[in-house]
């Protein structure tokens, strides 16, 4: 009996997260620098994210490995020697929906998320607008934001400086869908 | 009551625990910087749609007989030089020409070779290696020599043709740390008199980063020629041979890759220093060496339809 009343309370228990968390496995992470010699433009389409309906939490991860650039060899050096993939895999953001949204009712909201993000293993403060919408039967999330290569401490050598640009535009597009 | 306690609880970080990351890439990438070592290959190939120029240069001896300040330790000489073109068909398969001086009596050198990436190394150790097989053949525009004895004594097209195919073991131990292991096999179709026509040897190489931008290089070959004949011919031309040994700094500046070196080898081309090396660095027969290289993307269409 006792047995079977903590089974319900675990079922029941992880049910209600269920409801109250939005899933995406649909985010599309890119980047883009402008600079001298080319520009830098990759693409993720396989990064993860969360939010906590309740809370207002949010959650973004990526593996770096996953951006996918035009140039392979572009790539390589994202990997090998900014990005340091091997050693830091993944870059995740965690933080909070400041000003509320009502995930039940249809329509967009413009708010402010703050929170900590990792790359390269250093972690920062960032807060930025958001845009989400929500549709009867998704909730998507748009927002853009710069990221200064030096607060992460990712290093380009003096002789690659024209070639890189010191801050780059990321640009988050995330579809949770609602209905199964 | 007890419900609604655990709910929250458990909503603090099973938002993160709820996330299901994909599989990280698991291809390995980068195992080496580049192409070539410093004498042999790596089991590198480079990317679709690249271009990879590539000029090697190797200076006179620095020591010994030959060597010292009357020759500006070596930088008066070339013992080869060499300028290559690589261009990528696909991710997996490269082909190249080149053109050398040539070390030894065979030179005026054409080259044409093939490179194809058979296994790549996965993260997840499924797979612990990377395989890639190489194969050239080179072809010598020298004039034939009269004396029937020389190395040069051709007498049609086909005697000038050398011909090596390798297949590169390569494993990144870790982010630092990298090792080649390659059997060779040489084919000459016309050697010196007294010299064997097929040739086997096994090289080692290796790549360990200093800085994120600078590692050392270095590896080493190991000819199997046929103990009599080694011995005949080196009695009957008075040259020994040695294993080849070469070490170096590699400095990658993100499209460029620039090598130093030292070798003891006087040839660029795996057609020639396999077999016939007659330098010795116990000798002082040891030479600077550098490579420039430079990749260039030809993947312009692939931009714009993006």
């Amino acid at each position: 009996m006792k047995k079977l009343f903590i089974t319900l309370m675990l079922v029941s228990a992880f049910a209600a997260v269920q409801a109250q968390m939005l899933i995406s496995k649909d985010v599309t992470i890119s980047f883009f620098s402008k600079a001298p010699m080319e520009d830098i433009d990759a693409t993720s389409k396989t990064a993860a994210s969360g939010i906590n309906v309740k809370t207002g939490e949010v959650i973004f991860k990526i593996n770096n490995n996953s951006f996918q650039f035009k140039k392979k060899l572009m790539q390589e050096h994202f990997n090998e020697n900014y990005m340091e993939s091997d050693t830091y895999p993944v870059s995740e953001f965690k933080g909070k929906i400041i000003d509320p949204v009502d995930f039940s009712k249809p329509g967009t909201y413009n708010v402010a998320v703050k929170g900590n993000l990792q790359i390269h293993g250093v972690t920062k403060t960032y807060q930025t607008q958001a845009k989400i919408t929500v549709t009867a039967d998704a909730v998507t999330a748009n927002t853009t934001f710069r990221v200064k290569l030096e607060d992460h401490k990712i290093k380009i050598p003096t002789i690659v400086i024209a070639k890189i640009a010191e801050v780059v535009d990321v640009k988050i597009n995330a579809v949770y869908p609602t209905k199964n | 009551m007890g419900l609604g306690l655990s709910s929250t609880v458990f909503a603090q970080d099973s938002l993160e625990k709820a996330l299901q990351m994909p599989a990280t890439k698991s291809q390995v990438s980068a195992t080496f910087k580049s192409p070539k070592l410093i004498n042999i290959q790596t089991n590198e190939t480079i990317f679709k749609n690249e271009l990879d120029f590539r000029v090697d240069h190797r200076f006179g001896d620095i020591a010994g007989q030959s060597g010292g300040i009357k020759n500006f330790f070596g930088l008066d000489q070339s013992t080869d030089v060499r300028i290559g073109f690589e261009y990528g068909i696909s991710d997996d398969l490269s082909v190249g020409i080149a053109r050398a001086k040539g070390a030894g009596p065979a030179t005026q050198l054409y080259e044409g070779n093939l490179k194809y990436r058979l296994l790549r190394q996965t993260g997840n150790e499924k797979m612990p290696l990377s395989v890639t097989l190489f194969g050239s053949s080179t072809i010598s525009a020298v004039k034939a020599s009269t004396d029937p004895t020389s190395a040069i004594a051709y007498q049609d097209f086909q005697d000038r043709i050398v011909y090596v195919v390798q297949a590169v073991i390569a494993r990144k131990f870790s982010p630092d740390f990298s090792m080649l292991i390659m059997p060779s096999y040489v084919h000459r179709n016309f050697t010196v008199f007294g010299d064997q026509n097929d040739l086997f040897a096994l090289s080692i190489g290796g790549r360990i980063k200093i800085t994120k931008r600078m590692a050392f290089v270095a590896d080493y070959t190991l000819p199997f020629r046929d103990d009599t004949k080694k011995a005949y011919l080196e009695n009957l031309w008075g040259n020994k041979y040695y294993n080849t040994l070469g070490a170096g700094l590699e400095f990658e500046t993100g499209g460029h890759i620039f090598h130093l070196n030292f070798t003891n080898a006087t040839a660029i081309q795996e057609s020639q220093f396999i077999t016939d090396t007659n330098t010795s660095w116990t000798k002082g027969q040891y030479r600077w060496g550098f490579s420039i290289a430079r990749r260039f993307s030809f993947d312009k269409k692939k931009d714009k339809a993006q």
